[in-house]
């Protein structure tokens, strides 16, 4: 079996870059709701099930700060509001039945809809999405369950640098897409909004506002170099 | 502390967004101008993603080490150095300034 589409951008040392951060990343987020003492089957339940470590990392943030559980799940919800419209933005390339893409969405995730957005057509961004939605979710599944029974091993993953991995590998994805002044302006708009709001508004709020600058791309062309 | 309840609800609102975002829009009445807005919106989201994991915790603005790890990613990003070592260069130099 093909490890990666033919004839795509996406590349082996793409994938398993993103397998690998995600199946680490996984080990430390079981650990930190093992800590918070949540019994390794629902640790591993609710990673096949929620599928987004920034939803469950919210629950465990804003119950063990002695927020109610209501508040945790909305405060869940919230924060995967990215996901959501993420994946509006890739609906168009994928396919037009509306079931196909409702079974597709479960595994939207941020690498997965940027890399298969990088593909110039529809046909290869449906294969790029497909294939990197298996690299992503089975290193996810297994790297969560591993953590559930070895993450009392790793005392502490922040002395290891785990939590810079997440955001080095956007960085990674974020810089070929820099390729235009109107997308760098719409990068920096879409960081500088969200940490402008990330004190005033909960959850995912931040993420929301943090897509309008897309609107730029309405800009006429050619003042686009 | 996770429960099944918490999970089961959790997952409901979770893939309901997901599901909302993919089924909601029809790509046969989209015009080309709202598919170029779409297009940019997951660069927008994962720049502002980025932001707010190295500069934030649980809401609030937080510099760390975390900064000179991902800065490191940047200049190796920049240097088109392959993905794999720009994360792993972001955790080595975030764990060495955690050490220092």
């Amino acid at each position: 079996m093909r490890q990666v589409p033919k004839d795509t951008l996406l590349t082996k040392g793409e994938a398993w870059t993103i397998a690998f951060t995600y199946f680490t990343v996984a080990i430390t987020v079981s650990l930190v709701h093992s800590t918070a003492g949540t019994p390794r089957v629902t640790i591993i339940a609710a990673t096949l099930m929620v599928n987004s470590a920034t939803a469950t990392l919210a629950y465990a943030a804003v119950t063990a700060a002695g927020g109610s559980v209501a508040a945790g799940i909305a405060s869940g919800w919230l924060t995967a509001t990215r996901f959501g419209v993420l994946s509006a933005a890739l609906s168009p390339r994928l396919w037009p039945e509306r079931w196909k893409r409702s079974i597709a969405a479960f595994s939207a995730f941020d690498p997965n809809i940027a890399l298969a957005n990088r593909e110039p057509a529809d046909t290869d961004a449906r294969r790029v999405y497909i294939a990197m939605s298996f690299w992503l979710v089975l290193p996810w599944w297994l790297g969560a369950s591993l953590g559930a029974f070895v993450g009392d091993f790793i005392s502490n993953p922040k002395a290891l640098g785990m939590d810079a991995m997440f955001p080095a590998l956007f960085i990674a994805l974020i810089r070929p897409q820099l390729t235009t002044k109107n997308s760098k302006v719409i990068a920096v708009l879409g960081a500088g909004i969200a940490l402008a709001l990330v004190e005033i508004l909960q959850g995912g709020l931040p993420f929301l506002f943090a897509a309008l600058p897309a609107l730029l791309a309405l800009r006429n062309k050619a003042g686009d170099s | 502390m996770l429960t099944w309840s918490v999970v089961a609800l959790l997952a409901f609102g979770v893939y309901g967004q997901r599901a909302l975002g993919m089924a909601l829009i029809d790509p046969k009445r989209m015009s080309g101008q709202a598919r170029s807005v779409l297009a940019m919106i997951p660069l927008s989201i994962l720049c502002a993603v980025t932001a707010l994991q190295t500069l934030s915790t649980e809401g609030e603005l937080v510099v760390d080490a975390r900064i000179g790890g991902i800065g490191l990613a940047a200049l190796l990003s920049w240097k088109r150095a392959p993905m794999f070592v720009v994360v792993i260069g972001a955790a080595g130099a975030t764990a060495a300034l955690r050490a220092l």
